[in-house]
């Protein structure tokens, strides 16, 4: 009872690292973006990625599966580790991008095919799956994200946030691992936002292990386990969600926190 | 005057349907190869696609024409009007095509490619499933226009000797002294070919439009 009014980790700390970061580094040119990025997530775990504008957090989530390539450093995802110094093969790619589900800020959906297309065409392409058995998976899913009725409609005909949960449905058809997300939710209004958050905060309660890149601080602080929070390519901060964001140690933490949360 | 001569001028349609397909289809397919040189991140061959295309777009289709039926035809292979003229207009529109495709690959959002390979499809998939069917609606209305033009342009045909619309009007003519009627009704029959392709250009690029856009 005690331990529940304290409400401890929602993880057992016994879970076993889905993810692990070690020395990660990347650079544009000599522009370095990422400075040796340091952090291990367990299965499960639900981690919010915040700073300001340019601190590369889109950087390292993009890093995660490799849609940038590494500078330097290792990626362990469900047993399969990059390094960046190794020359990477195509099935290891491919491994990785299959474990890594990803969602972008701006939906990103194919506008010529139907928003059922859209979730099971993937399934067909990646996963081998008959078209019956992607079509149910994909039925199941939108029915999940509160869209059974946008089926047989092309993406063009639904609303961002609408948008947002059919991309999220299609990220799941593959049965990721670990979901990434780059501000899911700031190409959209406040209001429909929310369906979105609502969408993720089930998600969270249904045990998948998410990294969630956001200037939502409010889902931060309530959704998330733990939060990074980076600036200058580096984590400036890192802990339970509560403690980074209402007590921040350093004075950068802080001047940032204060200014978002005044927004 | 009797209908004959009408009858005459129209027996060269075949010609120019097959002087302007020919070329057509031979642009789609070469144009694909030169536009993906000349996107390819290798230096030589970025460049070369270059050159071509540069190379093949400022010489006038009539002094293509020439070149290769006159010039080439004049000794060093034998080649006969209608395969001159396909070929001097084919290279051409190829060049044109290349370009029509580059455009249209750059009009598709970098998001869909970020798409493609956050979700780890395949390449063969990712082209055949993605990118060919939204680049084929980008395409297709400028490759539309482009027919029209090239549909026109096919009366350089007849000055190599090829029996099109353009030289049985001329031949019409000069036999009726009458320069204005043959003339007129083949400037009449290039419309009426004209206008239904534009118009089915037009409906099924909105219907495409209408599926896919707000
Ligand atoms: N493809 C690229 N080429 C060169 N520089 C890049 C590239 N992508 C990002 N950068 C640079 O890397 C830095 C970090 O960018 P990143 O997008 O990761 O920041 P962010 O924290 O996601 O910012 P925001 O909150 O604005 O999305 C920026 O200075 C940006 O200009
Ligand atoms: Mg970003």
């Amino acid at each position: 009872m005690i331990a529940e009014i304290q409400a401890g980790p929602r993880v057992p700390e016994a879970a076993p690292n889905i993810l692990e970061v070690r020395n990660l580094r990347k650079s544009f040119g000599v522009h370095e973006v990422l400075k040796n990025i340091n952090f291990a997530m367990r299965k499960g775990e639900v981690v919010a990625v915040i700073g300001p504008s340019g601190s590369g957090k889109s950087t390292l989530l993009r890093c995660l599966n490799q849609l940038e390539p590494a500078s330097g450093g290792e990626i362990t995802i469900d047993g399969l580790t990059i390094r960046a110094d190794h020359q990477l093969r195509r099935a290891e790619l491919m491994g990785l991008r299959r474990k890594a589900g990803m969602v972008f800020q701006s939906f990103n959906l194919f506008p010529h095919l139907s928003v059922l297309r859209n979730i099971s065409l993937p399934q067909e392409r990646v996963l081998g799956r008959s078209r019956a058995e992607a079509e149910k998976r994909a039925h199941a899913l939108l029915e999940r994200v509160g869209l059974a009725d946008k089926a047989s409609q092309y993406p063009a005909r639904c609303s961002g946030g609408q948008q947002q949960r059919i991309a999220i449905a299609r990220a799941l058809a593959l049965d990721p691992q670990v979901m990434l997300f780059d501000e899911p939710t700031s190409a959209l209004d406040p209001e429909v936002g929310l369906e979105v958050l609502a969408v993720m905060k089930e998600l969270a309660e249904g045990g998948m292990t998410m990294v969630v890149v956001t200037h939502e601080m409010h889902f931060a602080e309530t959704v998330s386990d733990r939060v990074l929070l980076m600036a200058d390519g580096h984590i400036l901060e890192e802990g339970p969600s509560a403690e980074v964001m209402r007590n921040p140690k350093s004075e950068r933490a802080q001047r940032f926190l204060k200014a978002v949360m005044n927004r | 005057m009797s209908w004959d001569f009408a009858i005459l001028i129209l027996s060269g349609l075949p010609w120019t349907i097959v002087v302007t397909i020919g070329a057509f289809a031979m642009g789609l397919i070469l144009g694909a190869p030169l536009c993906a040189m000349h996107i390819s991140r290798n230096p030589i061959l970025h460049f070369l696609a270059l050159a071509i295309i540069i190379f093949l777009r400022s010489i006038p289709p009539i002094v293509w024409v020439f070149l290769l039926f006159f010039g080439l035809g004049s000794g060093f292979i034998s080649i006969g009007a209608i395969p001159a003229t396909i070929i001097a207009l084919g290279v051409v529109t190829a060049a044109n095509m290349a370009e029509i495709y580059r455009g249209s690959l750059s009009s598709i959002h970098a998001g869909q490619w970020e798409a493609i390979s956050a979700l780890g499809l395949p390449p063969v998939s990712s082209f055949k499933d993605i990118i060919l069917p939204q680049l084929f609606r980008v395409t297709l209305p400028s490759a539309a226009s482009y027919l029209i033009g090239l549909f026109k342009d096919s009366a350089i045909a007849s000055t190599v000797g090829v029996m099109d619309i353009a030289f049985l009007a001329n031949f019409v003519a000069r036999k009726s002294f009458d320069g204005l009627t043959p003339f007129a009704f083949a400037a009449v029959l290039y419309i009426l070919i004209s206008i239904p392709i534009a118009l089915v250009a037009r409906i099924a690029d909105a219907r495409l439009r209408q599926k896919v856009a707000q």
